[in-house]
C-alpha cells in the first residue's frame, strides 16, 4: 500500500507495473451496452462498496526531536455505508468529520486502523497485488483541492493520460492524445489545453482536470470528495449533469461529498450525514432533506443559504451554540451533545446507534424526531 | 478565553461614502509561452467603508486575479499589469514604488486565499504563522505573538485552540485551514478585507458561523469587505452589492436584490437558472451551454456571444449592436445598474412580466 498522499497521481503511480488482462474492457462493454442480458440494469442495486466499523485514528505527537504520541485524532471512528452499483450516496458534514479521511480509506491511499472495506464482497485487506491493482482502477478518486492534487510539473495531457501508462489496456497508445482530448471537452474544457500546466489554470478549471484523470481509467466507482466546490454554479451544473450522464451510461457509483446541501440532494439517490467522525443520519435524499430526524442535520439543512433575495430571512435557522469538539478528545455518550439543544442526561452517557426509532429512516439521536426545516413552499 | 480586542487600532469611523479603494480600468494579462492570456481585462469597481462587495462569475474569468493585483502578490512574470489604476485611501498603488506600495498594504489590506494548503507554510505550526502576523508588523515578543495565535484561532472557532497551536497546516482539515487563514487576515484589523471563496471548504453551520464572525468584525471596524464567491446564497445574504465576472470582464453590477431578482445580462441570467435548489430535488440543472471562453483568444464583439442564447448576428441585430462584432460596454441599464448588453432592456423587460 502506498504512502498517504495528497496526489493521486503519485497514488497511481507508485502501482506495481503488470499489465492486467483485457476483462476491463469487455466489463466496461458490457455496462454500455445497456440492453443486453447482463446490462447494468439487471445488476443495479447490487452492494458494490461495503464499509464495516471503519476506524481511522491519526497519532497526536508532542516535541520536536523526540516525538511522543500523546492522543489520538478520531478521524474516523466507526463508519458503516454501503454503495450499490449505479447510485450515489452523498456523504454531508462538518468540516473536519472525517469526510476526507473516509475517501481516502476507501481508494486505499490511507490503511484503516480498524473495521473493513469490502469491494464485490471481497475485503481490500486482504487482496493482493493484482486484485488491488485492479482495486485501484475500478474505484478513482476526485480530490477537494484542486492545487494539491495536480503535479505542477506535468501538462495537463501528461495528467489526464497518467494512469493509462500503468493501466495500459484501458486506451490504447495510438487514440490517447485524441481520448485525452475527448475527455478534457467531455469535463469542460478546451481541448486545446492539454499542452498547459496547472499553475496555468483557475481553480475550478483545475478540479476538472481531477475529473478527467478519473474518468480516464473507465472506473466503476468514482469517490468524489468535494468535486465541485470550487466551481462556478454554471459549470458546477455542467459538471453534475456529466455525472449524472456518465452514471446512466455507464452504471458508475459516486460517493458525493459535498459541503453544498443542494447539489447533495439533487445529484444523491441516498444521504448520510456525519459528525465528528461516524453517521448520525441516513436515508434516502428524500427522507433526510423533508424529514431530517438528528438535530444535527436540523441545523445544516436550516443554515443553507438561499439565493432569492424575496427568501431571506424566510427560515428559521436553527443557530449551533459552541464550538465543534475536538476529534483528539470527543465526547462521552452522544458526539453531537455539547451543541444539542434537546441534550439530556442519557445523551452524556450512552451513545446512541444508528437505527429507525420510527421516524422512517437510521438516526443516532435517542430523541430522534422528524421535523421540516426547509421551506416547502419556496417559489 | 477573552475575545482579542480587535476594535482597538481603529475606531469605527461612520461611512461617508468616499471609496476606500478604486479599481479603475485594471488590466492583467499573462505572457507565456504559448500565448498572451488576457485574464483582467478594464475591470473597474470602488468600496466604501463597511460595504460589502461580492464578486461572482464564470471559474477562470479574472477574480483571483483581480484580487492578486490589489494586493499586490501576481508573480510577473508571467503575470503583467497592463493599465489601469488602483487606489488606496487616496492613492494610486501602481505609482508607487514597491517599497511604499508594501507599507500600504501590509496592514492596510489583507486577503484570505482560496487555496487554504498551499497559502500555508507546511514546515510552520499555524500558531507560529500566525504570531508572525504580530511579531513582524507589531513588534511582539514570541510569547505574546503565541497567546495572541491562540486568541485569533478560538475566534476563529478552532476548537482546542491551545493545543492545537503547534500542530502543522497538514494536521488540519481543509476546513479548518481555511479558519487558520482568517486568523490570521483580520490579526491586524485591516481597513480591506479580500476574501477569495473563504467558506468553500466550509459546511454550512460554520460557513454561516464565519460569515457572521466576518460581518461582527466588519461591523466594529467598518472594514470593506470583498467577498469572491461562486456561492449565491452566501451573496444573497451578505453582500450589499454584486459584480459578475465573465472572461476578464465586470458584465453586470449592482445590488444583490437587483441583479438577484432580475438580472440584466444573460449570463447573469444563465447564472441564476443553473442553481440547484434545496428546497426541491428538480429535473435536470440547466447550465450555460458551451464551453468557457480562452482567454488567449477571446471572442470578438461581445465575449459572452458564442455562448448567448439572445445574441443577434448580422442582419439581425440593430445598427451598431451586433453581438460578434460590436463590443458591448458596461453602460447603465436603469438606476443603479449596469451591464455590458446590447440588449439588456429586453433581458430585464422580459423577466418583469
Ligand atoms: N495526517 C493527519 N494527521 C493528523 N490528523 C489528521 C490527518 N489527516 C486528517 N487529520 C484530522 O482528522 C480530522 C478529519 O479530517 P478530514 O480531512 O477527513 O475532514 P473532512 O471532513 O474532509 O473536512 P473538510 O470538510 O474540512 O475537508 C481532522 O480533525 C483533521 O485535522
Ligand atoms: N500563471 C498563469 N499563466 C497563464 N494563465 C494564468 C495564470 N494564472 C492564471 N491564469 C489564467 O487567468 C485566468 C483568470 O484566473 P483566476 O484565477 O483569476 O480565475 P477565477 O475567476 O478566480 O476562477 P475560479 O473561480 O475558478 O477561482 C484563468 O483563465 C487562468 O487560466
Ligand atoms: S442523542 Fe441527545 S445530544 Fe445527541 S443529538 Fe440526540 S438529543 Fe442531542
Ligand atoms: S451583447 Fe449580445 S451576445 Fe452579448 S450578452 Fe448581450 S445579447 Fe448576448
Ligand atoms: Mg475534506
Ligand atoms: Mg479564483
Amino acid at each position: 500500500m502506498s504512502e498517504p498522499s495528497e496526489h493521486g497521481a503519485t497514488a497511481a503511480s507508485s502501482l506495481p507495473a503488470a499489465v492486467p488482462g483485457d476483462h476491463v474492457h469487455s466489463s466496461l462493454t458490457k455496462l454500455t451496452s445497456g440492453g443486453a442480458a447482463t446490462g447494468s440494469r439487471g445488476e443495479m442495486g447490487e452492494a458494490l462498496l461495503e464499509v464495516r466499523g471503519l476506524q481511522k485514528h491519526f497519532p497526536l505527537t508532542q516535541g520536536i526531536v523526540f516525538k511522543r504520541t500523546v492522543g489520538h485524532v478520531r478521524a474516523v471512528d466507526g463508519v458503516d455505508l454501503t454503495l450499490r452499483r449505479g447510485e450515489t450516496v452523498g456523504l454531508v458534514g462538518e468540516s473536519g468529520c472525517g469526510k476526507s479521511t473516509v475517501s481516502k480509506l476507501i481508494v486505499a491511499l490511507e490503511r484503516p486502523t480498524a473495521g473493513s472495506i469490502f469491494f464485490k464482497g471481497k475485503d481490500v485487506a486482504r487482496m493482493g497485488g493484482r486484485a488491488l491493482k485492479e482495486y485501484r482502477r475500478e474505484v478513482q478518486i476526485i480530490f477537494q483541492d484542486p492545487y494539491a492534487s495536480l503535479n505542477p510539473r506535468m501538462t495537463v495531457g501528461d495528467i489526464v493520460a497518467e494512469g493509462w501508462s500503468v493501466h495500459s489496456d484501458v486506451a490504447p497508445k495510438k487514440g490517447r492524445l485524441k481520448r485525452t482530448q475527448e475527455l478534457l471537452d467531455r469535463v469542460g474544457l478546451n481541448p486545446d489545453y492539454v499542452n498547459r500546466y496547472p499553475h496555468q489554470f483557475s481553480g475550478g478549471q483545475r478540479q476538472r482536470i481531477g475529473i478527467a484523470r478519473a474518468l480516464a481509467l473507465q472506473p466503476e466507482v468514482i469517490v468524489c470528495d468535494e468535486p465541485v466546490s470550487a466551481l462556478d454554479v454554471s459549470v458546477q451544473a455542467q459538471v453534475v449533469n456529466l455525472l449524472e450522464d456518465l452514471q446512466d451510461e455507464l452504471g458508475l457509483s459516486y460517493l458525493f461529498i459535498a459541503h453544498d446541501l443542494s447539489v447533495v440532494r439533487h445529484i444523491s439517490d441516498r444521504v448520510a450525514v456525519m459528525y465528528l467522525g461516524s453517521i448520525v443520519e441516513e436515508g434516502t435524499a428524500e427522507e433526510v432533506y423533508s424529514a431530517p430526524s438528528h438535530p444535527y442535520t436540523q441545523a445544516l439543512l436550516s443554515s443553507v443559504p438561499l439565493h432569492e433575495p424575496h427568501l431571506r430571512g424566510q427560515k428559521d435557522r436553527i443557530l449551533l451554540q459552541g464550538d465543534v469538539p475536538s476529534p483528539a478528545d470527543p465526547p462521552s455518550g452522544c458526539r453531537f451533545r455539547t451543541r444539542c439543544w434537546k441534550a439530556q442526561d442519557v445523551c452524556a452517557t450512552d451513545p446512541p446507534a444508528l437505527v429507525d426509532r420510527g421516524q422512517g429512516h437510521p438516526s443516532a439521536c435517542h430523541f430522534a424526531e422528524a421535523r421540516t426545516v426547509v421551506p416547502v413552499d419556496a417559489e | 478565553m477573552t475575545r482579542p480586542d480587535l476594535s482597538k487600532a481603529t475606531a469605527p469611523v461612520p461611512a461617508d461614502g468616499r471609496p476606500v479603494l478604486e479599481v479603475d480600468d485594471l488590466h492583467v494579462e499573462f505572457r507565456t509561452r504559448s500565448g498572451v492570456v488576457h485574464a483582467v481585462n478594464g475591470v473597474s469597481y470602488s468600496l466604501t467603508q463597511g460595504e460589502t462587495l461580492a464578486i461572482l462569475g464564470e471559474s477562470g474569468s479574472g477574480k483571483s486575479v483581480s484580487a492578486q493585483a490589489i494586493m499586490g502578490i501576481l508573480d510577473s512574470p508571467p503575470a503583467v499589469i497592463t493599465g489601469g489604476g488602483i487606489w488606496f485611501e487616496g492613492t494610486d498603488l501602481l505609482t508607487q514604488p514597491e517599497e511604499e506600495q508594501r507599507k500600504v498594504r501590509g496592514p492596510g489590506i489583507s486577503m484570505i486565499f482560496q487555496d487554504a494548503l498551499s497559502s500555508l507554510n507546511p514546515v510552520y505550526s499555524v500558531g507560529f504563522q500566525i504570531g508572525e502576523m504580530f511579531r513582524a508588523h507589531r513588534g511582539m515578543s514570541k510569547k505574546d505573538a503565541r497567546k495572541r495565535a491562540i486568541e485569533l484561532m478560538d475566534r476563529v472557532r478552532i476548537p482546542a485552540a491551545a493545543r492545537r497551536v503547534d500542530d502543522f497546516p497538514h494536521q488540519f482539515s481543509g476546513g479548518m485551514r481555511q479558519r487558520v487563514m482568517i486568523a490570521m487576515a483580520i490579526a491586524l484589523d485591516p481597513r480591506i478585507l479580500i476574501a477569495d471563496e473563504p467558506t468553500t471548504a466550509l459546511d454550512v453551520t460554520v460557513q454561516a458561523q464565519v460569515m457572521d464572525l466576518l460581518k461582527d468584525l466588519q461591523a466594529e471596524t467598518g472594514m470593506g469587505l470583498i467577498l469572491i464567491t461562486h456561492d449565491l446564497g452566501v451573496v444573497n445574504e451578505v453582500a450589499d452589492n454584486v459584480a459578475v465576472m465573465y472572461a476578464g470582464e465586470i458584465v453586470e453590477r449592482g445590488t444583490v436584490d437587483d441583479v438577484f431578482t432580475r438580472p440584466a445580462h444573460p449570463y447573469t441570467d444563465g447564472l441564476m437558472s443553473s442553481v440547484p435548489q434545496v428546497e426541491a430535488k428538480g429535473g435536470r440543472l440547466q447550465p450555460i451551454v458551451g464551453q468557457p471562453p480562452n482567454l488567449a483568444r477571446i471572442p470578438s464583439g461581445c465575449p459572452f456571444h458564442p455562448r448567448c442564447s439572445r445574441r443577434r448576428l448580422g442582419a439581425e441585430a440593430a445598427p451598431g449592436r451586433e453581438c460578434s462584432t460590436d463590443v458591448p460596454p458596461l453602460r447603465l441599464v436603469v438606476p443603479g445598474r449596469e451591464a455590458a448588453c446590447h440588449y439588456s432592456e429586453e433581458v430585464l423587460g422580459v423577466r418583469a412580466q
